[in-house]
């Protein structure tokens, strides 16, 4: 009897449990190179990581963020950048950028309440950008104090179709590619945080970097079909930072989907993604017609090249729905190792 | 007597609802009248081989501020997945996804053409008088799509006899008000009824948050302290209003009419995740639902045949709003999106009988939708404004014929062809197969087995939605077989014990599922091939304890491994004969009640194994989605007086007051309680 009347306890009590995190703790002050790879997971779900790759050891090391503070990273992880020791997470749909220590992993404060970040931009310790998606505003933040402090508001713009997204910057000013529903990059005053200038390119500039010789590469992604923005073949633009002119378009077939422009570390050599990944000098007149790595039968999802050795990695992430995979190639076009990280990797940062 | 009921408790749990046809007033101031068992020559014809769950009047009122999405959860092993109190909540059968259940009311197709799913979270129990669930291959009985099963739904006339009143107060936790009125009015060919439910709350439960820490900070913001918030479940208000008109006549020689009209207002918020940081004042994420649905039919019934006419309407009109605080009191748009729907339905269906050994049965029916999706607003290049969405019409036929045979009592034969057009597109035949046999009389041993194909196509967003939708969509299609033996024994108001064990099997081609592109948006494709199969056992057992103690017990089981077995879409794809993420492999439901006098004591248990969150199956520490159990009970007294009768009654959800989620940052409430407190005046 006893025996019965425990099972029908085990059964009708429950078991289940919201766990909560166990602290681990990380030290990687002694060591060289490390790529952090932002995994964005699910929408909705709030399965963002964050993975720490190093490339001397060719150890990868998943769910950091969640490991060494015990709370999830959040909902969407969109990018990151590293400021003086400090890696400045960006969770698009968390409205959060954590700041971490960048050896430890530990949070050390938290930027909140911001509308749908996308990336983050330092003017200098004090004086940040956030760029957001369904805000025609740039945030202004304060770093130190975590704290937002003003607005930039972006001409032409509505709320509903706001998006601004990659920044760099030459001398005081700052250019911001606009993306969803946009086709331009804005010239931001960092003195006056104003927006001073717009330059029209293709429809949809995806990314945005800056070469050795001044000169911004964006890529447009040409919308797509059925958009009342309209659909049109993607292109890559150069164009010179000091007179904001468009220097050099290069047209793409229609129906093409170029995206994730980068930089070597010399940057002399631009990278994209277009199936195939693609390399080419930044003085060049025409697109290669061999790409750097062949298609190999799934989309590319994410893609950086290690600064120092010049190494690519490519971030595959397969259905989505698993553990993505990354893949590093030598310049030469080596395969020199290959690493599982978390759900849908899609930035890198260099350490 | 005792150690045999907890043996057959043992021994037979799960257990299943059977179709007991009582009323709660009946069961709380009769008890049970436990029926002797069906004997096989009793078996409908129209259920040759059929796998059918039923539910009764008692699981679909015990209580009545369920909505259908927590009946299914708690007496059926199908899969319901809720998004959290009274949001989103799907069902998909056997391993299966929530598009691939066909959803009925009253006959006419009920799931959203855009999307393909149907929310249980909006069909309030109350206004359900009969609902079945048709598993895999039973399906294709009524009709096409359904890869994983249908759920039928309907009313019915309320039999009453002059005037009728009831109206139930509910108050709850979380200031949660339920108010339920029934006006009814009967003569031997009239039966009118109206029903209202109105549900509200702030839907603010508390809970701990184990996947964010707040942080302290000195005066130089250095983080001096952290720990996990209590928080409330932040913009989950609700307020849900449906109104349900019937009317039906009777001529008394063999022709009836009816007519069903429900309208749903519904304004919900949408909880934020346990995992947003943004303060919930600055941010609105509502949806609001307007929808109508209305049937007429008519049935005309002879000896041998019998003709059958419907004709619907539904109108739906969505909205949804995200919206922001721009600092100064104004909230910005930061998507809006509209959606209206149109559908007209028409259906004819006869059955034609030839003695008792043969029954015909043809059916055609017609949904008309048309649909305008608004789903941003956006400037264009020129300066002007633009909205991007879709209008589409696309008309739904679906055709079937069987012919039923039962050449002795003991064996019995069904052969379904139905045919369906979709657009412009046809499916092949599809057919369907059943058979079933009485093994044994003692103890009405009836062996069933059936085998079907299937198809469904792509939903209006899975080809239209811009952006992202593909037109060159495939349809999904599959084959489904299954087989089963039920018993049934019982002795008039003494005991009733019934059980049933069931194996299926499936295979469905080209799944389409929404992936992520590198554009940014999210796009369908058909990638996935997918066998599940599994065990489905049900099991019911009634037993007159005494003359005035009765006890009820009734449970499920299921075990559905669903499994990818289609190609790998990279060399690094591991979720290649892996179990489907998000979909259990074992679920279960116990419902126990014991009825003294007047008196009702309820016990409801329910299970889900781990959910994996990812196609590999790999158990990640931020996608973890421990196994799922849940315990509700509910006591309930019946007074009775010459005025009126009145009902008492205290529910108490979540009784071991655990802190879980069904889905990954979505918390669901502990512990909470409801009172209902409800008259029946006798005129």
């Amino acid at each position: 009897m006893r025996y019965y009347i425990t099972i029908i306890c085990l059964m009708l009590c429950s078991c289940m449990k919201w766990e909560y995190g166990i602290e681990e703790d990380f030290d990687l002050s002694a060591s060289g190179d490390g790529l952090f790879i932002c995994n964005e997971g699910n929408f909705q779900y709030g399965n963002a990581t964050l993975s720490y790759y190093d490339p001397t050891t060719k150890t990868v090391q998943n769910e950091i963020f969640y490991r060494a503070n015990a709370m999830k990273l959040g909902d969407v992880c969109q990018s990151m950048i590293i400021r003086n020791g400090i890696g400045w997470v960006v969770v698009n749909n968390s409205h959060v950028v954590f700041a971490i220590d960048i050896n430890t992993f530990k949070e050390v404060g938290r930027i909140t309440n911001l509308t749908s970040p996308r990336y983050i931009h330092f003017i200098s310790d004090e004086k940040a950008y956030i760029t957001q998606i369904w805000d025609n505003r740039i945030f202004i933040v304060n770093p130190k104090r975590y704290e937002i402090t003003g607005y930039i508001d972006v001409p032409n713009m509505t709320s509903e179709s706001g998006s601004t997204e990659q920044m760099v910057q030459h001398g005081k000013y700052v250019y911001v590619n606009c993306w969803s529903y946009q086709n331009r990059i804005i010239k931001i005053d960092t003195e006056t945080d104003k927006v001073v200038d717009e330059l029209v390119v293709g429809i949809q500039p995806t990314s945005l970097v800056m070469d050795c010789n001044n000169k911004l590469w964006t890529v447009t992604d040409g919308g797509y079909e059925g958009s009342p923005y309209g659909h049109e073949a993607p292109s890559l633009y150069r164009i010179d930072a000091e007179t904001f002119t468009i220097e050099k378009q290069f047209k793409f077939s229609f129906g093409d989907w170029p995206s994730e422009v980068q930089l070597n570390g010399t940057k002399d050599k631009i990278y994209w993604l277009n199936d195939d990944v693609w390399e080419m000098d930044v003085t060049a007149d025409r697109v290669p017609v061999r790409p750097f790595l062949s298609y190999n039968g799934t989309l590319y999802y994410g893609l950086t090249v290690c600064p120092r050795t010049g190494d690519v990695y490519i971030a595959d992430a397969i259905d989505y729905v698993q553990q993505g995979m990354v893949y590093r190639y030598s310049k030469d076009r080596e395969l020199i190792d290959s690493f599982y990280v978390g759900i849908i990797p899609g930035a890198f940062c260099w350490k | 007597m005792k150690k045999l009921l907890l043996i057959l408790y043992i021994a037979l749990s799960p257990f299943i609802a059977s179709a007991q046809e009582e009323d709660t007033k009946d069961w709380a101031t009769r008890g049970i009248n436990i029926r002797e068992v069906s004997v096989y020559g009793q078996r409908p014809m129209k259920d040759i081989g059929t796998q059918q769950t039923k539910f009764d009047t008692i699981a679909l009122k015990e209580n009545i501020a369920l909505s259908m999405a927590d009946v299914l959860t708690f007496n059926s092993a199908i899969f319901v997945k809720n998004y959290g109190r009274a949001t989103l909540s799907t069902v998909a059968f056997r391993g299966t996804s929530p598009s691939h259940t066909q959803v009925s009311w009253n006959g006419m197709k009920i799931n959203n053409p855009m999307l393909g799913m149907t929310d249980f979270s909006m069909i309030p129990s109350y206004f359900i008088d009969d609902a079945s669930l048709l598993h895999g291959t039973s399906s294709v009985n009524e009709t096409g799509g359904g890869l994983g099963g249908s759920v039928k739904l309907s009313t019915k006339p309320a039999q009453s006899n002059g005037f009728g009143l009831q109206y139930i107060q509910g108050i709850g936790s979380f200031k949660t008000f339920d108010e339920f009125l029934r006006l009814t009015y009967g003569n031997s060919h009239w039966q009118t009824s109206t029903r209202v439910v109105y549900s509200s709350s702030p839907n603010d439960y508390k809970y701990r948050n184990h996947d964010k820490k707040v942080n302290v900070y000195d005066e130089n913001m250095n983080i001096v302290d952290q720990y996990y918030p209590i928080e409330r479940n932040r913009s989950g208000a609700y307020k849900d209003f449906h109104l349900l008109q019937e009317v039906y006549y009777n001529t008394g020689k063999g022709d009836r009419f009816g007519l069903n009209a429900w309208y749903i207002n519904s304004n919900r918020e949408l909880a934020m995740l346990t995992v947003d940081h943004g303060n919930d004042t600055d941010f609105e994420n509502r949806q609001r639902e307007q929808t109508f649905r209305g049937v007429m039919s008519w049935d005309h019934l002879r000896e041998s045949w019998k003709l059958g006419a419907k004709a619907g309407y539904i109108y739906t009109w969505m909205a949804y709003d995200y919206k922001r605080d721009l600092g100064n009191g104004i909230m910005a748009h930061m998507t809006r999106s509209r959606s209206r729907i149109n559908t007209f339905y028409g259906q004819v269906d006869g059955e034609y009988s030839i003695g008792t050994k043969w029954l015909f049965t043809a059916n055609l029916s017609l949904h008309q939708h048309i649909v305008v999706s608004e789903d941003k607003n956006i400037v264009r290049q020129d300066g002007n404004k633009a909205i991007v969405g879709y209008r589409k019409g696309r008309p739904e036929l679906s055709g079937s014929v069987s012919a039923k045979w039962r050449p002795t009592e003991r064996l019995g034969l069904s052969f379904v062809v139905r045919e369906e057009m979709v657009g412009r597109e046809w499916t092949p035949i599809i057919p369907a197969f059943f058979v079933d046999g009485l093994i044994s009389q003692r103890g009405n041993i009836v062996a069933k087995a059936s085998i079907s194909r299937n198809f469904r196509f792509p939903t209006l967003n899975d080809l239209y939605f811009l952006p992202g939708g593909n037109p060159d969509l495939r349809k999904e299609s599959g084959w489904t077989y299954d087989t089963g033996v039920s018993f049934a024994i019982g002795k008039e108001n003494i005991y009733s014990l019934s059980g049933s064990a069931n194996w299926f099997e499936s295979f469905i081609k080209d799944w389409i599922i929404w992936l992520p592109t590198p554009k940014g948006f999210f796009s369908p494709e058909n990638i996935k091939d997918v066998h599940a199969y599994g065990i489905e056992l049900k099991a019911n057992l009634d037993v007159a304890l005494s003359k005035e103690w009765q006890l009820g017990l009734n449970g499920t089981f299921s075990w559905t491994p669903s499994i990818n077995v289609g190609e790998p879409r990279t060399p690094a794809d591991r979720s290649v004969g892996k179990q489907l993420p998000y979909v259990p492999q074992l679920s279960s439901t116990v419902t126990g009640r014991l009825t003294w006098r007047r008196w009702t004591f309820l016990y409801k248990w329910c299970y889900y194994s781990e959910r994996f969150t990812m196609s590999s199956n790999d158990i990640s520490l931020t996608g973890k989605l421990p196994p799922y159990f849940m315990s509700n009970i509910s006591l309930e007294k019946v007074l009775v007086f010459k005025w009126a009768d009145l009902s008492l009654k205290g529910t108490v959800n979540n009784l071991f007051n655990e802190e879980y989620l069904s889905v990954l940052s979505r918390p669901m409430p502990g512990i909470n309680f409801e009172i209902f407190i409800g008259i029946t005046p006798k005129w």
